[in-house]
């Protein structure tokens, strides 16, 4: 075991059990799973990628590229998560990726001898003859070969949620630069939100032994946090990451809830998706610590110095016996510190650099190998030694089990670049910092290039004073943080080229320095062709450790400066967010949400099948036991209504009140037809355009009184007609005295249609006189009922003698309920959508599929409807030449030859003995069904030439459900041409 | 600082709505005497006499009466008459009543319109939505209570909504 006796902060008095790969080990709470690891001495927890090379875990950090396992198991399993930022919990499960049969002994790691042949962009080399074998062969075997991770393929149990912060000030990153931003600004009365990661806060604080005003660095950070709870105007997330940064000073976060939990408590969701509006932000999250490029630098035992240190530090263990130190920056000489308090021994330091910090010289007193090279190769499928090279040449194999390697740091500036700005070269910190910023935000501390710990002290006084200052407020006195100085030298070297083993560049996706070359030998020159080619930067990290790596490589291949060569930005989200957090609620059954109708149960209790019409559900039928299917019921549903009576609800379609003086006005420049000469207690049919002319919509009109109309639309379009009407008042013509509003929603609308319809109607509404004088067709009545107003509308789309009935949509289902009851002596039938879509093909109404955004008004026989006594919108771009070309396809019917065929919509028309191209291309049918009432299927649809061809066979071609059909051009309505039903 | 009363959510019953649009020219101060009540011009809402009147738009307000005569869009029409257009809107809406702890919290989580006591008070108004569904929301009294007015078709996918919501609370 690797548990050092003391020290550290995981809490001793909360063992915890866990298994990985199945085997069983015990941690301590505060672990992460990576510490608890190696706590357990577990070195190898992956394979690479592409070449299946043992891996171990390089990182403490959200950073880490090499520990993807597989958490918890079932419906729950996640995929690439990464060990370093897993809290341990009792009883929790992970499991190896990318390894087959087991992570010990993995038969594709035989990909490492395919070495050259898997070089970069070898897919685009490869699998390319025969090409047959594509399909069959070379796909099926690359897709189960690639991929990382497996999904779990089962529902996501849990739940996710949303939440909407505001603030003045949002501080990304409570470690020290971060907590004295927001206890300054919090302090100052500013509205603050800080965000961080860890479940706890201090950043570095809780990995190094760093001392503020005689205080441990983190019971300095529990201080703050201790202050920072109590203030109301500051909200601190811990367990919170922001992903991305948008326009309007907009920040995307998670919020981690249950992730740290077997499973969530009772309610409480996974995780919760934050959209955080802040006048000011703050960037303070810290650097990144690069490794170097040498051969074997990914062997398990190779760790980042930082790392180092925190498992030391804050989790207590030791991640080797014996250590050796390969660093160009003065961070890693901190680690031999640690690692000597630590009782590790440190066998020696490498250092490339010229100068060494001055602890170099207390090192080599203690014994400790001081050598100024470099590591060349790191050997053992488990680190074992390492090969040195001294600066003069003398080369030395010194065995180690641990090698921690200081490449440097890049400030973690990502979001930085969400909106654009791209990062600049700083000579002095050997790395890209942010150049522009997004507006309102700045990157402070070591995420700004300003290493050390007073720095990051002070950054976060000043910048919470510049915020407070903008925004109006006044800073309080500043405190004096006390602490001491550490070196943050970084020198200038990236790459050892004489190696032996494969030196990686980006370890998730296994790209090494080779495939760098590679890329700028066969012309890949720019960082973005590079991140391409090669896939450096393109894992899961997106190039968080190795990125730079790569770019300085090419900068040395091409010979270029870093500066010139560039680097690439970070893209939203910073880090892999689940899906499931951005659908929140909104999945299932929740997915949108659902429109039900006043009648919705009752039609429910009466078994309707539903449809969704938009966000709508409308009963498409409803069967009766014994129905076969769903034609069956149909037919019955038609043949009732047109022979006794049936009853649908039809609340879905827009409704509209139109008031005021000018309302009639209004009226006539958006129909093409006039409604200012409207009688008051009749109804009209009217067509609205396009302002280019094309049919936006039909309805009828009815006018209630001299300044109130009463509008209807389809159900698809209700919210654009309104949103036309409330623009033609507002912006088009606002000197019109005219007011509009919607009443979808109030109005419950049921159609009564059928010889028998009159009858049913007389009995239910006794007071209302229903005779052809006092209510003729295209009249309305308004009524009481139930202490409530009704309106009565004499209108059809089935083209039987029928009414629309309308009350408040609170009594909606007792008028569907009363309709039945009173109805059953008459035979009353409910019918849903598909039968009222059958009865109004039979009349030749155009509907949706008439409507479609390409026809015109005289394209649908409606040309005599366009007024030529007064101006409408679309009017005159309806008189362009190409709208108003007879050879236009205009609306006809069909009926097949064959009475047993079957027309569909969709199908072409094509003359008789015409090749079936598109310079043959007649038109199209839009509408069709089978005809209860006639016996046969019939059909609308447009074609050229269409009202002068009737009786003329032409064929419906319909390549793609079955063989071409013969069918009759005739009149489209194919029931009652004369109207006389309607009028009775 | 806490809340001390529970979260009491309600769907409201017994009250009518009306729409009011002003007509062109109409001056404000007619309008007022005519209502008895000052008119809210901006996002917000007004009370009195039986009636709240939450600003919606230019001209347009949302006028919800507690059922009495005087309050009902058939006696507001009368007394607008020439004045203002008026349109019922009873069965248009449903209207859930949100009070006491939990109940920003709650609602901050589906609208992004900032409730904090600093940015919305009692009657400020906002037209928003939550959970992809539109609605008006105005705060009645400092415990806090808020209205919430949503299409009537959609109060079950509302209150689906509400109800995991009030889980995680």
């Amino acid at each position: 075991m690797s548990r050092l006796t003391s020290g550290g902060l995981v809490d001793r008095d909360k063992p915890l059990s866990f298994r990985f790969d199945g085997r069983a080990y015990e941690g301590f709470g505060g672990d992460t799973l990576a510490s608890a690891l190696i706590a357990n001495d577990v070195r190898l927890v992956g394979r690479s990628f592409k070449y299946h090379r043992p891996r171990g875990i390089l990182t403490a950090g959200a950073e880490e590229p090499n520990a993807l396992v597989t958490l918890r198991s079932g419906a729950r399993s996640e995929p690439n998560t990464k060990a370093t930022t897993v809290e341990l919990f009792d009883g929790l499960e992970a499991s190896s990726q990318n390894r087959w049969p087991n992570l010990r002994f993995d038969l594709l790691s035989i990909n490492q001898l395919g070495g050259p042949l898997l070089a970069s962009g070898f897919y685009y080399k490869t699998f390319m003859w025969p090409a047959a074998f594509w399909e069959k062969l070379y796909e099926p075997l690359i897709r189960r070969a690639a991929g990382l991770g497996k999904l779990a393929a089962l529902p996501d149990p849990d739940s996710y949620d949303r939440d909407h912060g505001f603030c003045d000030l949002l501080v990304i990153g409570g470690g020290p630069a971060g907590l004295v931003a927001a206890l300054s600004a919090g302090r100052a009365g500013l509205r603050v939100i800080l965000v961080d990661e860890d479940h706890r806060l201090g950043g570095r604080l809780l990995a190094e032994r760093r001392w503020i005003n005689d205080l441990a660095g983190h019971m300095w950070a529990e201080q703050i946090a201790a202050e920072l709870a109590q203030m109301p105007n500051v909200r601190v997330l811990t367990r919170t990451s922001v992903f991305g940064v948008y326009d309007g000073c907009e920040y995307g976060a998670i919020e981690r809830i249950s992730d740290h939990l077997a499973t969530p408590d009772a309610g409480q969701p996974r995780q919760r998706y934050w959209k955080i509006v802040a006048k000011k932000a703050l960037l303070a999250s810290g650097a990144i610590e690069r490794p170097l490029v040498f051969g074997g630098n990914d062997r398990p035992g190779a760790m980042m110095a930082s790392a180092v240190s925190t498992y030391i530090n804050r989790f207590a263990v030791a991640p080797g016996k014996r250590a050796a130190i390969f660093t160009c920056s003065d961070s890693g000489w901190e680690t031999a510190k640690d690692m000597i308090a630590a009782g590790i021994e440190l066998v020696a330091v490498i250092d490339p650099r010229d100068r060494v910090p001055p602890e170099g010289v207390s090192l080599a007193s203690a014994g400790v190998r001081v050598i100024r090279g470099s590591v060349v190769d790191a050997i053992g499928a488990s680190l074992r030694a390492i090969d040195v090279v001294s600066t003069e040449g003398h080369r030395v194999r010194i065995a180690v089990d641990l090698l921690a390697m200081g490449g440097g740091w890049n400030p973690a500036i990502g979001l930085g670049g969400n909106l654009g700005a791209q990062p600049i070269w700083c000579e002095a910190v050997q790395s890209f910092v942010m150049g522009e910023a997004p507006p309102h935000f700045a990157p402070i501390g070591a995420a700004a290039g300003r290493y050390g710990l007073r720095v990051a002290l002070t950054d976060g006084a000043t910048s919470a004073g510049e915020a407070i200052e903008a925004l109006g407020g006044r800073a309080t006195a500043q405190p004096v943080w006390a602490t001491d100085d550490e070196p943050c030298r970084i020198g200038a070297f990236w790459h050892v080229s004489a190696h032996r083993g494969k030196a990686f560049v980006d370890f998730q996706h296994d790209v090494t320095d080779a495939d760098v070359t590679l890329a700028a030998r066969e012309g890949y020159r720019s960082v973005e062709h590079l991140k391409r080619y090669t896939t450096l930067g393109m894992a899961t990290d997106q190039g968080k450790v190795g990125q730079l790596n790569g770019h300085a490589l090419m900068a040395e291949a091409t010979g270029r400066t870093i500066a010139q060569v560039g680097t690439i930005r970070s893209r939203p989200p910073y880090f892999p967010v689940a899906i499931a957090a951005f659908a929140g609620h909104h999945r299932d059954e929740h997915f949108r949400p659902e429109r039900r109708t006043a009648g919705h149960d009752w039609a429910a209790e009466r078994g309707a099948t539903f449809v969704d019409a938009g966000q709508w559900k409308r009963a498409q039928w409803f069967a009766l036991p014994g129905e076969q299917d769903w034609r069956e019921t149909v037919n019955r549903e038609v043949a009732a209504t047109r022979h006794g009576v049936g009853v649908c609800d039809v609340s879905t379609l827009g409704k509209i009140e139109v008031h005021g003086p000018d309302a009639g006005a209004l009226l006539d420049r958006l129909y093409i037809n006039s409604f200012s000469s409207l009688a008051v207690g009749k109804a009209r049919y009217g067509v609205m355009l396009r302002e280019d002319g094309i049919v936006m919509d039909d309805g009828t009109v009815t006018r209630l009184a001299d300044e109130h109309f009463y509008v209807t639309t389809t159900t698809a379009n209700a919210a654009s007609v309104m949103q036309h009407i409330d623009y033609a008042r507002q912006v088009l013509w606002p000197e019109l005295d005219v007011q509009a509003v919607s009443v979808t929603e109030h109005w419950s609308t049921c159609a009564v249609a059928g010889p028998r319809s009159r009858a049913l109607l007389k009995a239910l509404f006794s007071e209302c006189d229903f005779s052809n004088e006092a209510l003729p067709f295209m009249g309305a009545a308004t009524i009481g009922w139930r202490g409530a107003v009704a309106r009565i509308f004499r209108v059809s789309f089935s083209g039987e003698l029928a009414y629309e009935v309308s009350v408040p949509a609170l009594l909606g289902d007792a008028l569907l309920r009363a309709l039945i009851e009173v109805g059953e002596a008459f035979s009353v039938v409910p019918y849903g959508t598909e039968a009222l879509s059958v009865m109004r093909i039979e009349k030749g109404h155009p509907a949706g599929n008439e409507l479609n955004g390409q026809t015109t008004a005289a394209d649908l026989g409606m040309a005599r409807m366009m007024s030529k006594k007064k101006d409408f919108i679309g009017r005159a771009m309806a008189m362009r030449p190409g709208l108003t070309d007879p050879a236009r396809p205009a609306l006809i019917g069909l009926a097949p030859v064959d009475p047993a065929i079957l027309l569909r919509a969709g199908a072409h028309l094509l003359g008789r003995g015409a090749a079936p191209i598109a310079a043959n291309d007649q038109g199209y049918v839009t509408s069709a069904a089978w005809s209860p009432t006639l016996g046969h299927s019939i059909a609308l649809g447009l074609l050229r030439h269409g009202p002068d061809r009737h009786g003329e066979i032409i064929i419906v071609h319909d390549p793609v459900r079955g063989a071409d059909v013969e069918a009759v051009v005739c009149h489209p309505v194919f029931v009652d041409p004369e109207g006389s039903r309607v009028r009775g | 600082m806490s809340v001390a009363e529970p979260l009491i959510i309600e769907q409201r019953s017994g009250f009518t709505l009306a729409t009011i649009m002003a007509r062109k020219a109409t001056p404000m101060d007619r309008l007022e005497t005519a209502l008895g009540l000052a008119l809210p011009v901006t996002p917000s809402a007004k009370s009195g006499k039986g009636m709240t009147l939450v600003a919606t738009g230019p001209g347009t307000w949302l006028a919800m009466g507690d059922g009495s005569g005087e309050t009902t869009p058939a006696a507001l029409s009368q007394r607008l008459a020439g004045l203002a257009s008026v349109v019922d809107q009873s069965s248009g809406y449903a209207i859930f009543r949100l009070s006491g702890r939990g109940a920003r919290t709650l609602l901050q989580r589906g609208a992004p319109v900032d409730l904090h006591p600093s940015a919305f008070s009692p009657g400020s108004a906002a037209v928003t939505l939550i959970a992809h569904i539109g609605v008006l929301i105005w705060q009645a009294d400092h415990l806090p209570t808020y209205e919430v007015a949503i299409f009537r078709s959609l109060a079950a996918s509302f209150g689906a909504w509400l109800e995991a919501g009030v889980a995680a609370l």
